[in-house]
């Protein structure tokens, strides 16, 4: 995608773009522009989630249901999927090939795990009756938590890409540009799960709902 | 940045603003700051934590990162469950949440080792999100009269 | 992923994906048009579009004037005027003043820096591309007879399913949410271009204001649109799937879409504004015969008033109450919104001052965008006092005033930016008879309608309702201005004329009919698909107003700091990049502009291609699914893929067997 929205840049040896009027690279500029975008479009959500707490009628509410060892997991591999982005980046860009391959499909693995998570999360949350037409706190969760996993989900099939691109040799320490936006891409989707993780759960995770509320499943 | 604003201002400016020259447009002024030279035994600690003399991270540099980061993750649960801290939760996990933040935007995205543009790009936007939607939440929490 | 380009040394790459079309060759006909990635092109696409549903629009104004010229009218009933309304409003900002901004972006902006095409030329055609199917989309609304009629700002929960259950809001939901990508799409790209793709010594300072407005219209695109996105996406959900973030029955607040929506729909009004000040600052000092007035202060202003604007959201919300804390606060930073604006005026008006003033079409057409647009500001900083807003909200004062700022404003502009750019588009004049009488008869007709508002809105009529009674006494005001609607619908047809017109008679316009100041006008008429033969190496302002008339340097231009008259050209791009100690960096760019600079061997252009147009159409495809069945999201997402795919194994350029 970015990878290939092919622009006019020339490199000298050190792999430093050198034809822009400011020295930087044109899809690094569009990557960080579009996180800059991004920053807005989850900063709505978020503020959406913030503006419904503790406003839903009915039950379920966030202390019935959400479980924070599980999230503390798949946090922590959201994180360890960052640090392989990272580790991938540095081979990649060294040009030692073959750990930039192993790197890049850990990344991909970490962020499928992550996704399954989800996955099961979602279910066990339609199972016990939270489901997005539930009530406000199962809509804004739902939607959320799940536009953030359609961007997982995103970032996964690039990395994919991008990981047969590295087998094959088409992505070698000359381009790892287009490796290293992708690597912001998922860095920023990492960022946006620290916020969510913190929002939604640590700090709402005791809400009972609003006073006067109907009890939830307890 | 300084010299942007000069240069804009007062570039090769004639006209009603051809202001006198100030100490402000001198090509390097003095960098003093809010706390003139105190803060630079602190500034050097910081320098020393992020290694700030290294351009690009080393793998071993990283997997330090990623630890910290697994371990303010750790501590995050971990207060979660400290039942004693009351309304001290909100902001500790704030807090803990902005230093996860920072690590993973200033070494794992390498605004830190990277051209002060992208910096400059992603703060404005930060700022401007933050900014609309604290007011927002501000309105909505404390303006809002239909909602009693 | 595999751009072929001609850096270090690169052999060509295995990996490819099956081309089930060829890659586009012909230079001419249809298919060239839709594989086009060239920045003009697709500008002259994004104009002929927007004027199309510029017509439309008008028609669909046209309908409503003649409804409420008179009293207790029954030619249009109430669920049709509600129809009306919605799309007049939503055409008119998306689908009419955005991209005809946009199509001067495509058509300048390159120009303008000296590139010889913006950052990403396949996203800008897949910006297009995405735009006319997101157009299509949202009108093909009428065709079923179920346009939306939620009001183009759509409000929640009125716009919900409970209150609004017909198909008219799905298509405007989802046909907003395709317009939106293409807007962020759009924005990114000309934010790197302007930033990135300067030509050597062309520094942010040295930019011309329109650039400079293009840049922070596009900061605001790009940050401004994905609330939008959001907001949409909410009632989409709302409205399809029965989630309730607008569901007052589950405790959905009616307030927040309010609140998200003016969090958008204020920096919008900017992102349409702000492109027809950039316009106006170049007409203006051209036909002047003098400098822009306060480059600085008007540079300064734009990215003032780009970061105020989202500040003053909720004086669209004045009387909902949102308490005397929050109204006082966002009343005081209304007013002060006024101030950036108005030092622009007065630039303007300074740069007239003492100027040998030639009063061309373009002129006139500037000139009456600073008074209408003054008019049309000074009732807005009315509206910010909170009680008197109280008195004028949903009023057609607020009619008038909006009507001041972007008809009088955005499209006056626009309309001198045509007349002014024209000669250099089409390498022909526009006729300046039919010009100046077009102008009268806009300006006019646009007063005839639009001044009587005033009157009608402090007078209490109400917007949006379909009809009046007799003895309200607005029958003769209204009938005035229904009268100015069709004057100004008669001036947009002699401007057609006029087109048609100068087409036949085709009076060449030369490389440079205005004594043009900016780099455009060094090129010759239309443009070289290159651009530029040569990157122009520019030392200041105005660059080519200075190369013509050098002996003008000295009077304008002096620095009093080092004393030399000019500074040395192209040894800083960028004061930015200068701070940071990378000056080598840029004297590799340099040379590598030097090596452009051998003809025509050392210009690449794009490869045309067709994945843009496969990629928006799979995107248009899924909103369609969206609303009717699954099946059709998956037909969309399988031609999705295919256009991603496809785009990125198809190089930038294939590999010329014998180049270099």
């Amino acid at each position: 995608m970015a990878a290939a929205t092919g622009t006019y840049e020339i490199k000298n040896e050190h792999g430093e773009v050198i034809n822009t009027s400011t020295g930087l690279s044109n899809k690094k500029l569009l990557m960080w522009s579009f996180l800059g975008s991004d920053v807005m479009f989850f900063g709505s959500f978020i503020a959406t989630y913030l503006v419904y707490r503790n406003r839903s009628l009915v039950g379920p509410y966030p202390a019935d249901i959400l479980d924070i060892p599980i999230t503390s997991v798949s946090t922590f591999v959201l994180l360890m999927s960052s640090l392989a982005m990272v580790l991938a980046l540095s081979y990649i860009q060294q040009g030692r090939q073959k750990m930039g391959t192993f790197w890049i499909f850990s990344v991909v693995v970490l962020g499928a795990i992550f996704l399954l998570f989800q996955v099961y999360e979602f279910n066990h949350f339609g199972q016990v009756g939270l489901t997005p037409r539930t009530n406000l706190f199962g809509t804004t969760f739902f939607i959320l938590t799940g536009l953030h996993g359609a961007h997982v989900t995103l970032g996964v099939l690039w990395l994919i890409f991008l990981g047969f691109g590295s087998i094959k040799g088409s992505l070698r320490a000359d381009n790892a540009i287009d490796l290293e936006i992708a690597g912001l891409y998922w860095h920023f989707v990492d960022i946006v799960w620290i916020v969510i993780f913190t929002v939604i759960y640590l700090i709402s995770a005791r809400d009972v709902g609003p006073p006067g509320s109907v009890p939830g499943l307890h | 940045m300084s010299n942007f604003w000069n240069k804009l201002l007062y570039h090769e400016g004639r006209g009603w603003w051809d202001l006198p020259r100030t100490q402000w447009q001198d090509p390097n002024p003095q960098m003093e700051g809010p706390f003139g030279h105190g803060i630079a035994p602190i500034k050097r600690t910081w320098e020393i934590i992020t290694a700030a003399n290294y351009h690009h991270g080393t793998p071993w540099f990283y997997v330090l990162i990623g630890a910290i980061l697994s371990i303010i993750t750790i501590v995050e649960v971990w207060a979660f469950t400290w039942e004693t801290l009351g309304g001290l939760l909100i902001p500790l996990m704030l807090v803990l949440s902005i230093a996860k933040f920072i690590l993973v935007v200033g070494f794992f995205m390498h605004l830190k080792f990277d051209r002060k543009y992208y910096a400059w790009i992603f703060t404005a936007c930060m700022i401007i999100g933050i900014g609309i939607f604290v007011a927002l939440l501000l309105l909505l929490e404390y303006g809002n009269q239909t909602q009693q | 992923m595999q751009t072929t380009h001609p850096g270090p040394s690169r052999e060509p790459i295995s990996l490819s994906f099956p081309r089930i079309i060829p890659r586009p060759k012909s230079e001419y006909g249809i298919w060239s048009w839709i594989s086009t990635v060239d920045h003009k092109r697709i500008g002259t696409l994004y104009a002929v579009t927007s004027f199309f549903w510029f017509l439309v629009g008008g028609i669909e104004a046209l309908l409503m004037r003649v409804q409420l010229s008179q009293a207790d009218s029954t030619l249009i009933d109430p669920e049709m005027f509600n129809q009306l309304f919605t799309m007049h409003g939503t055409t008119m900002v998306f689908l009419v003043v955005m991209p005809l901004s946009a199509a001067f972006f495509n058509w300048l902006i390159p120009l303008q820096i000296g590139a010889r095409d913006v950052a990403f030329p396949r996203l800008n055609a897949l910006s297009f591309w995405i735009f006319l199917f997101g157009s299509l989309f949202l009108n093909f609304s009428w065709l079923i007879g179920d346009a939306p009629n939620g009001g183009w700002f759509g409000y929640a929960p009125n716009s919900h399913v409970a209150f609004n259950p017909t198909n008219g809001m799905n298509f405007w939901v989802i046909g907003l949410n395709i317009l939106g990508v293409a807007s962020i799409a759009a924005g990114l790209n000309f934010i790197v271009t302007i930033l990135n793709m300067r030509a050597p010594g062309m520094s942010l300072t040295k930019m011309p204001v329109f650039t400079w407005m293009t840049f922070v219209t596009s900061v605001l695109i790009v940050l401004a649109l994905p609330v939008l996105t959001v907001a949409l996406i909410q009632l989409q959900v709302d409205r399809l799937y029965g989630t309730h973030f607008y569901n007052t029955a589950a405790g959905g607040d009616p307030v927040l879409w309010q609140h998200v929506f003016w969090l958008f729909g204020h920096p919008e009004v900017y992102i349409l504004i702000l492109p027809a000040m950039g316009i106006v600052s170049e007409i203006l000092p051209v036909f002047s015969r003098k400098p822009l007035f306060g480059y600085s202060f008007l540079v300064f202003a734009g990215v003032a008033i780009g970061f105020m604007g989202w500040f003053v959201w909720s004086h669209h919300m004045f009387t909902v109450g949102l308490g005397p804390a929050a109204n006082s606060a966002f009343a005081i930073s209304t007013m002060a919104i006024a101030i950036p604006t108005g030092i622009k005026i007065f630039n303007w008006i300074g740069t007239m001052w003492g100027g040998s003033i030639r009063f061309s079409t373009a002129m006139l057409f500037a000139i009456s965008f600073i008074a209408m647009f003054t008019i049309g500001g000074l009732s807005g900083v009315m509206h910010a006092s909170v009680p008197s807003d109280a008195q004028q909200q949903d009023t057609y004062f607020v009619v008038a005033h909006f009507h001041y700022v972007l008809f009088g404003g955005a499209i006056m502009a626009i309309f001198g930016g045509i007349y002014f750019w024209w000669p250099k588009a089409t390498g022909y004049m526009l006729s300046e008879k039919l010009g100046i009488i077009n102008w009268l008869i806009m300006l006019i007709g646009f007063n005839l309608q639009f001044a009587p508002q005033h009157w009608l809105g402090l007078d209490g009529m109400p917007r949006r309702i379909f009809t009046y009674a007799e003895n309200m006494g607005w029958e003769n005001t209204n009938m005035i201005a229904s009268a100015g609607g069709f004057l100004m619908a008669f001036s947009v047809l002699l401007f057609m004329i006029n087109v048609v017109y100068s087409a036949r008679k085709r009076v060449p316009a030369g490389d440079d009919p205005w004594d043009g100041r900016t780099l455009e006008w060094s090129i010759s008429s239309p443009p070289p698909h290159y651009n530029f033969e040569k990157i122009p190496n520019v030392e200041h302002r105005d660059d080519f107003w200075f190369t013509k008339h050098p002996e003008l340097i000295a009077e304008y231009y002096h620095d009093e700091h080092s004393g030399e008259l000019t500074a040395p050209s192209g040894a800083q791009f960028d004061e930015d990049a200068a701070d940071e100690e990378d000056e080598h960096a840029e004297a590799h760019a340099e040379e590598h502009h030097g090596d452009d600079e051998h003809g025509h061997g050392g210009i690449h252009l794009p490869d045309m291609s067709y994945y843009p147009i496969i990629l928006a159409a799979g995107l248009t495809i899924v909103g369609a699914g969206l609303m009717t069945a699954v099946p059709v999201i998956i037909i969309g997402t399988i031609v999705l893929l295919w256009g991603l795919l496809g785009w990125s194994f198809e190089p930038v350029n294939d590999p010329v067997p014998d180049s270099h």
